[in-house]
């Protein structure tokens, strides 16, 4: 009884100070999640209710249902927005992506130089994107571009136009650009992951006779998948959003050629001052992306053993 | 629509010297005439105002004149100057979202429209009607009329005074058009004289005739780069669809809108302008649907094409010693009419008012100051000290520094785009509609759709717009 009597006395203080203890990481974490639904999750519940409103020049009026949703899905620049930013995106992550991990593979190869040579590498993702397109525009402008008047212009290779004044060619321009930025950014990312790579499995296969071909695709490959799928979706995502470096060098022309979902919720709101429509916009590209990096989720996780 | 950020700084050298001479020389004059605005800005003595306009050149003349007002009424005045899309973004913003920060904010011309159906500015008639605001000596007679009349009323009331009667003219390079090799060559060519262009045929002639390959000579030069004929805005936005709209579809004998303010963008008249616009676009640097309001006066100021349509305080900028190699080989003339059209004539011009925010918190001493801008005295002396500008009173025509200056021909050019500049019809959905026009325009420039596809489709997107009903409030 004595001991059971002192195991109780002891056990209630602890259960206490456990109880009182609780709190505690609540606390620890409170301030970032405070900060996530003032500045994040608010302003999006936000937009969702405006989306469902007639909110035009900053002042919500009536509710309209899903009128705005339905004004969008039924307006062809809407959906030519949403394939201008699909072109882009299915052309540009999986360029950067191949072109990033040969890089990568290289740099891994001890090449000379190579404490010299990633700094260099990774200026283009350092530079701000507004830097980005400026550079771009003073590169490719029409006329006065120094790849323009020198080349270009020089040869007489478009003839009338220039780049960004081209429908047919501005995208596939943008598209460069958005390679050249991000290229090194990948090839990095993938770099610091084969160099984490453990030796062992290499130095088996090594004894079992198997080529670099071979090591590449059953060992490096394998083991690289679940950053190659967690870079690439984060690159997917990025890419879709783009917004800077298209404002700068064409601002979503000429006509509506390089127009993202972006660059049109920028003019909805702060041009057309139709807050109601540009919310209803960014709720469906976000119910988009919510949908397809759920899919991807699962499909990485279980396939690839991602995540 | 007035980015001269390269410009400005000349400019604004250029006033920082002259200014500070002519503002002490006006002292005497200022005290003579201190006796309304004294008397009527006495209740309002220490209040501060916030005032947001664009800088141009123009503004950053008249910025050296706003502390006469300070000094005449006690009124403090924070007069804030950003670029072309700060003030639309930032005014904009501050109007809709009834913060009142601002209490006056200089809208164009084609602002207003959504400004006036978000009920954001507030109407000037009981302060025009109160005596003790209202200056007497103002003679708004005087204002240039047309543009005066279509900007600042609405719906039969006044929401403000003239404030810029920004406005495009015709330029071109009068050394080319006076060089004897190239009047006699382009009188074989075309059967009559090379002088800057009366018509937009004659436009097109010069443009056709001056455009040239590197290698090929231009008064009498070989040519170490092109050259083109023309030069015009092009860029999505900025000003390229006004330009199409009003020099050249109003010209034609076209319109967007109807009397009734219906869309009626698929004339025939219409498609004839387009296929002008066209042709003109081939006599055009490669770059030209790039080229926004600020790069067309570059590429004259380059010497790189022969003639253009730009805007006129823009020319200001450029047109002036150790700006352009050019300066002073330029000529001006009024915008090309249609031949066989003349007497129907029309040019583009953006009037912009500076009006008083609904949430103003100090509306009446605000009214002194924009009536005070535009007084005859501060308009004679804004000429004075800019040496020349853009008049918004008939009278400034006949300034010293006007009739006066050594550029005779681009004043006369400006004064007959005034005589017939209106503001552009106030629409709500103006934003909307002018991004998919210029689209059109720069589509239909570039050749990827023809004018009659160029017209059909405007027209639908105008319909669409406006609902069936009229596109103006």
């Amino acid at each position: 009884m004595a001991s059971a009597s002192e195991t109780m006395t002891a056990a209630g203080p602890q259960g206490a100070g456990m109880r009182e203890r609780a709190w505690y990481p609540y606390l620890l974490i409170a301030p970032s999640m405070i900060t996530l639904v003032v500045v994040s999750l608010a302003p999006f519940i936000y937009a969702i209710y405006l989306s469902f409103h007639e909110a035009k020049f900053g002042r919500v009026r009536d509710f309209v249902g899903f009128d705005n949703y339905m004004t969008l899905l039924t307006d062809e620049r809407f959906w030519n927005s949403i394939g201008v930013a699909t072109t882009f995106v299915f052309i540009a992550v999986p360029i950067e992506f191949m072109l990033g991990l040969i890089g990568a593979l290289v740099l891994n190869q001890n090449v000379r130089g190579r404490s010299i040579l990633i700094p260099l590498l990774f200026m283009p993702t350092m530079m701000a994107p507004i830097v980005v397109g400026l550079l771009w525009k003073i590169m490719l402008a029409g006329s006065w571009g120094f790849f323009s008047y020198n080349v270009l212009e020089r040869f007489n290779i478009l003839g009338e136009t220039s780049i960004f004044a081209s429908p047919d060619l501005a995208l596939y321009a943008l598209i460069f650009v958005d390679i050249w930025q991000w290229t090194p950014f990948m090839m990095l990312a993938f770099f610091a992951g084969l160099q984490a790579l453990p030796l062992g499995p290499y130095r088996a296969a090594a004894v079992d006779g198997a080529n670099p071909v071979q090591m590449f695709f059953h060992i490096t490959l394998p083991m690289m998948t679940p950053l190659l799928a967690v870079i690439g979706l984060l690159r997917f995502i990025d890419a879709f959003k783009v917004f800077d470096t298209i404002y700068i060098l064409t601002n979503g022309g000429p006509g509506i050629s390089t127009e993202t979902p972006s660059i049109l919720a920028n003019k909805m709101t702060f041009e057309f001052w139709n807050i109601g429509e540009a919310s209803a916009l960014a709720v469906l590209v976000w119910i988009a992306f919510f949908a397809f990096c759920s899919i991807f989720y699962q499909v990485a996780k279980k396939r690839l053993n991602a995540f | 629509m007035r980015k001269i950020w390269c410009f400005a700084a000349a400019l604004a050298a250029t006033t920082a010297l002259t200014v500070p001479m002519v503002v002490s020389s006006a002292q005497p004059v200022l005290a003579q005439d201190a006796g309304f605005y004294a008397k009527a800005g006495a209740p309002y003595k220490g209040t501060t105002i916030r005032v947001l306009d664009e800088i141009t050149p123009l503004q950053e003349t008249l910025s050296k004149i706003v502390p006469d007002f300070e000094k005449e009424t006690g009124i403090k005045v924070e007069w804030e100057l950003l670029n072309h899309f700060e003030v639309i973004n930032k005014g904009q913003a501050d109007m809709l979202s009834g913060r009142g920060h601002y209490d006056a904010i200089m809208l164009h011309g084609a602002q207003l429209g959504p400004m006036l159906s978000a009920g954001v500015i507030m109407p000037l008639d009981k302060f025009v009607a109160d005596p003790k605001l209202s200056d007497p000596g103002l003679n708004a007679a005087d204002f240039i009329q047309a543009p005066y009349k279509t900007t600042a009323f609405s719906d039969g009331k006044q929401y403000g005074f003239i404030n810029w009667n920004y406005n495009h003219v015709y330029w071109a390079r009068a050394d080319l058009l006076n060089n004897p090799e190239e009047k006699a060559a382009f009188k074989a060519k075309y059967g009559y004289e090379l002088a800057p262009a009366k018509t937009i045929e004659q436009m097109r002639d010069i443009a056709e005739f001056f455009t040239r390959k590197k290698g090929s000579t231009l008064a009498g030069q070989p040519l170490t780069s092109d050259f083109y004929g023309i030069v015009l805005e092009g860029i999505k936005g900025g000003s390229t669809f006004s330009n199409l709209w009003v020099n050249f579809i109003e010209n034609y004998g076209g319109d967007l809108l109807d009397k009734d303010g219906k869309p009626t963008f698929d004339s025939p008249q219409t498609v004839a302008a387009l296929k002008m616009w066209r042709e003109l676009w081939t006599f055009a640097p490669p770059g030209i649907a790039e080229y926004s309001l600020v790069d067309v006066p570059t590429v004259m100021g380059n010497g790189i094409a022969a003639q253009s349509l730009a805007w006129s305080d823009f020319v200001l900028g450029i047109d002036k010693p150790g700006v352009s190699p050019y300066a002073g080989k330029f000529v001006y003339a009024p915008i090309p009419a249609k031949a066989g059209n003349e007497a129907h004539r029309h040019a583009d011009a953006e009037p912009s008012v500076t009006v008083i925010s609904a949430a103003s918190k100090n509306p009446e001493p605000t009214f002194l100051f924009l009536q005070w801008l535009a007084d005859k005295k501060q308009q004679d002396k804004l000429i004075e000290i800019g040496q020349g500008g853009v008049p918004i009173r008939e009278s400034s025509w006949a300034a010293p520094a006007i009739t006066g200056s050594t550029n005779p021909t681009l004043f006369a050019a400006m004064k007959s785009s005034l005589d017939v500049a209106t503001a552009r019809p106030k629409m709500e959905k103006y934003p909307e509609m002018f991004d998919a026009m210029s689209g059109i325009a720069q589509q239909v420039g570039l050749g990827k759709m023809t004018p009659e596809q160029g017209a059909k489709e405007g027209q639908a997107i105008l319909v669409k717009l406006c609902g069936g009903k009229s596109c103006t409030l």
